[in-house]
């Protein structure tokens, strides 16, 4: 497949205005405020099929028609560049070498939306993308594409970033509004969404980065196009994978949606990064999602196939892990994550990711107990479901398809009160 | 209007209802921490969750508005099991204070835990360690490991007294509430937070380790601070049980707190009015009717003496009284009965105000029965122009009817008073300085220690009840004036209770017609006319 989100980023000075434009940047947004609708790229969007890269994965089309019809008080597009979900890096790659795209995609989308104003809630920890995103910003408010009048139209909008200040919990979508509205990154309790009642009670659409980014070429090379990206219709377009972990070319790889896992691994990433060492068990999308064995392994990444088997496409943090890996270190490592991002604000997350941090400490230093691998799965199972926030279910799930899948590990840690997980030569 | 089918009954609601508030209007209770009736909804304790026919995850119910022909279930295993989840989650750190916390038997982590939990624990991790007995304001005093992040305290402080003291400070299972730096927790309704806390987290100082709250005997009634009337409850200690210290029955009030009325207080009171109780105690009581220096007089011979004075000094138009805006509106009746009957008595209502009218509850007024006394005395003299009678030698005898709650109001005479009044008698239930500068004291009850009725600022007429007995050979205010009646040859009433004054009040003033206690019950009543004159 040819590069799309990524055709820019090897290029010299890609991040400036005038690099973009020479490759046809911009072009878009002329024609969809020239010709288009907002109406109309809303009617692209769904055709497309785009589902939305942040990790839900909701038809993005969809999510933009919740917006109410009729205009009675200002509307808002958030852009979720919070990416802080661990495995996860293709945001960043977007912002610090393309940031036109993600402001051409944004002012697309806050134009189908009627948005008097879009924010970018970028992540605190992102210096440099913050660098290059600013003065991109300041390099299309110069060009007309941002502010009043945008390109000669009679169309308002104001582009903001929004520096965060290293909370995961201010990437889920009403923790956003919270903090952007200079409040605690707390998630609202939802009735009422978004669309109805968001950042300053006005209706809101947040979308993540990626997402964006390929509203440009939909609008530019039709929506048939985008749907015939990729296996099938409902998983479609261009998909940025971010691969890391035990291989040889860790790195941010662009290809269709639906590439299948063992490709992305030996074929862009080079393979195990030991050749003595083989796969043991894969997480296809951040650390939230179920982890895989490597029996699991051979499966397309796309949203509907990844479910299947019981995990997710989520932000497609794919992150290997080979024999060396011992699982419950593992586990406890991305549980002490989540310990530390739980905002507090509900009993269920703020109680539970502490106590199964705890528990995995244990075992991991050899004090676990018999009783100990159930009591995980049962709390586990206690917060899933119960929270105002996916961050329960974030912190649920990956213990649960630990414990699930490699149980005789955890099993081994409590009665011979160590790893035994071959150490490397 | 939306129809509701919850635990196979069916239910119609007011459009916009909660699953929650709809369940509790019907009296049925499911278990919530963070939700309350006067605040926002916060949805965090998750307390709440039930099922709801058709939705994939279990939904609270304080939040989720009832639609047409929505299915709930509050009580089936997957509830009880998610009930018990939360339950659990909110033990494992909490600290084992039950035995030295203040809000043992009332505590709602209490409650659940023995109707929603497992009972056993499975938490064998260190608890978080936090800080204890935490001094944040006048009042108030917070325990940070107690507190189950309900976010209750902070709620009303940002959206009932608009101060916004506490927040929420770290994050996970560090987030505490605190105090903003620089800051206190004193604003005038600070106490409130403490009834609203679910659980021991934040304490009154006032009650801290006074008592346990089963040996209390809580009597409904209205504080007698301001014009508000702020309906209360009264608890005091007076409930003997087998292994009871002496200290927890000794029928002294041990604390008020707020009776919802959503005429008149909401869900709160102020700190002032909380605390009013304390005022009991600023004086020693007068406990038998005396003469100057302590002489210990029959109570039969103070009545008749006093009549005496009064009736002779009325005869030549030399009497005068200065009332308490506090007295019930019985007493108040009954002295202006007999004023009335004996002719040629000058008499004024003590004005009490202090600080301004608020946004909230506070009155400026004290007097938490100036209506009252508007009503039944009508016009009267300033008790200022009274006193200045008084000294001026025109008074032969005047009648001190004091403060009920608070010595500190009832007026200071000057001193050598009685140079130029022949007789003060005193009427009230203390030993102060007013009560020992005059001839005569006759023992009355305090506030609390009588049943009888108040009229707010805006024309409520509420019952204050006796929640405990007068002491010594204190009796009601009007029990008094019969006495006096009586002795000074007039026809008695013939009340037998404060229920039989106010039937004559409501016959012959007007603004009480159609008042009963019955009619008046826990919440108070506007009399027929006055609603009709809008008064």
């Amino acid at each position: 497949m040819e590069k799309i989100l990524t055709r820019n980023i090897h290029r010299e000075s890609s991040q400036s205005i005038e690099v973009y434009e020479s490759n046809g940047g911009y072009q878009a947004l002329r024609k969809a405020l020239g010709s288009l609708s907002p109406d109309q790229v809303t009617e692209q969007v769904k055709k497309s099929g785009l589902r939305g890269r942040g990790g839900a994965g909701f038809p993005t089309g969809l999510k933009w028609s919740f917006m109410p019809k009729e205009k009675s008080k200002p509307h808002y597009l958030l852009v979720n560049a919070d990416e802080s979900e661990p495995g996860t890096f293709k945001d960043r790659l977007l912002m610090e070498e393309d940031p036109h795209l993600v402001i051409e995609g944004s002012m697309l989308s806050a134009y189908a939306m009627h948005a008097d104003a879009c924010y970018i809630y970028i992540r605190g920890e992102f210096v440099h993308g913050t660098r290059q995103m600013q003065k991109a910003i300041a390099e299309a408010y110069q060009k007309g594409y941002a502010g009043k009048n945008i390109l000669g139209s009679s169309w308002n909008c104001e582009l903001v970033l929004h520096v965060g200040a290293g909370a995961y919990i201010c990437g889920e979508e009403t923790a956003l509004m919270s903090s952007l509205e200079g409040n605690r990154g707390w998630p609202r309790v939802k009735p009422p969404f978004p669309a109805q009642f968001g950042v300053w009670g006005c209706p809101t659409t947040i979308n993540n980065v990626e997402t964006l980014a390929c509203v440009p070429f939909i609008i530019e090379r039709g929506a048939e196009w985008f749907a015939a990206i990729g296996n099938d219709e409902k998983n479609s377009g261009p998909k940025l994978y971010c691969l890391s972990g035990h291989v040889k070319r860790p790195g941010v790889y662009e290809a269709a949606m639906g590439l299948p896992l063992l490709d992305l691994i030996n074929e862009f990433g080079g393979g195990m990064l030991h050749d003595d060492r083989p796969l043991k068990a894969c997480i296809p999308g951040g650390s939230s999602v179920p982890v895989l064995t490597a029996a699991e392994c051979d499966v397309n990444l796309d949203f509907d196939s990844l479910a299947k088997v019981g995990s997710a496409l989520g932000s497609a943090g794919i992150m290997v892990m080979d024999s060396s890996t011992c699982m419950v270190k593992a586990l406890l490592r991305i549980a002490h994550f989540y310990a530390h991002e739980s905002c507090g604000q509900c009993t269920p997350c703020r109680q539970g990711c502490g106590w199964l941090e705890d528990i995995l400490d244990r075992i991991e230093h050899g004090k676990g107990r018999a009783e100990d691998i159930d009591l995980l799965k049962s709390i586990a199972d206690n917060i899933e479901g119960n929270t105002i926030c996916a961050l329960g279910e974030a912190a649920a799930w990956p213990v649960q398809s630990f414990v699930k899948r490699f149980r005789p590990e955890f099993e081994n840690h409590v009665t011979e009160g160590r790893c035994v997980v071959a150490a490397p030569a | 209007m939306p129809k509701l089918t919850i635990d196979g009954e069916e239910l119609e609601v007011p459009s916009g209802t909660t699953i929650l508030q709809a369940a509790l209007g019907r009296g049925q209770e499911i278990p919530h921490y963070c939700y309350h009736p006067g605040l926002s909804v916060a949805g965090n304790c998750r307390m709440c969750l039930v099922e709801v026919e058709k939705a994939p995850k279990l939904v609270i119910a304080c939040s989720v508005p009832v639609t047409d022909g929505m299915v709930v279930n509050t009580d089936n295993e997957r509830v009880k099991e998610a009930q018990a989840a939360v339950q659990e989650f909110l033990l494992i750190n909490h600290p084992l204070d039950c035995p030295i916390c203040d809000q043992a038997g009332e505590c709602r982590l209490q409650d659940y835990a023995f109707s929603h939990s497992t009972g056993k624990s499975r938490f064998v991790e260190e608890k978080l360690k936090l800080n204890k007995a935490v001094d944040i304001g006048h009042h108030v005093t917070l325990d940070q490991e107690r507190c189950i992040q309900c976010s209750r305290c902070i709620r009303f402080c940002d959206e009932v007294t608009k101060t916004g003291e506490l927040a929420f400070f770290e994050r996970g299972n560090q987030a505490q509430i605190g105090i903003h730096p620089g800051k206190r927790l004193n604003n005038p309704y600070s106490g409130n937070v403490v009834d609203i806390c679910p659980v021991g987290a934040l304490t009154l100082k006032e009650f801290r380790f006074e008592t346990r709250i089963w040996y209390l005997e809580n009597t409904p009634s209205v504080c007698a601070g301001c014009a508000r009337g702020c309906n209360v409850m009264v608890s005091v200690g007076n409930k003997q049980k087998e292994m009871t210290s002496p200290g927890q029955f000794d029928d002294r009030i041990k604390r008020l707190v707020p009776r919802v009325n959503h005429a008149v207080n909401g869900h709160w009171m102020c700190d002032e009015g909380r605390l009013s109780y304390q005022r009991l105690d600023a004086a020693p009581r007068l406990l038998s009717a005396q003469a100057p220096q302590g002489a210990l007089i029959e109570w039969e011979q103070a009545i008749v003496t006093g009549a005496a004075q009064i009736k002779q000094a009325a005869q030549s138009g030399r009497a005068a009284a200065i009332l308490s805006p506090r007295l019930t509106c019985e007493t108040m009746f009954a002295w202006k009965d007999l004023f009335d009957e004996l002719g040629g008595v000058r008499f004024g209502i003590e004005r009490i105000a202090s600080g301004e009218d608020d946004d909230l509850l506070l009155r400026a007024d004290k007097g938490a029965n100036s209506t009252g006394a508007s009503w039944i005395l009508g016009e009267r003299a300033d008790a200022e122009a009274i006193v200045d009678a008084a000294i001026s030698g025109k008074i032969d005898t005047l009648i001190m009817v004091a403060d009920p709650l608070d010595p500190e109001d009832t007026r200071r005479l000057p001193e050598n008073l009685l140079l130029k009044v022949k007789n003060v008698i005193y009427v009230g239930p203390f030993l102060d300085q007013t009560a020992e500068s005059a001839s005569l004291l006759i023992p009355a009850a305090a506030w609390a220690a009588e049943d009888g009725t108040m009229v707010n600022f805006e024309g409520r007429v509420q019952l204050v009840r006796r929640c405990h007995m007068p002491r010594g050979e204190g009796r009601p205010g009007w029990r008094v004036v019969e006495d006096l009646r009586e002795a000074a040859g007039l026809e008695s009433r013939g009340w037998t209770s404060s229920a039989d004054v106010l039937e004559s009040l409501a016959k012959n003033v007007t603004p009480f017609g159609g008042i009963t206690e019955e009619r008046v019950g826990l919440l108070g009543a506007t009399g027929v006319a006055a609603a009709a004159a809008g008064s």
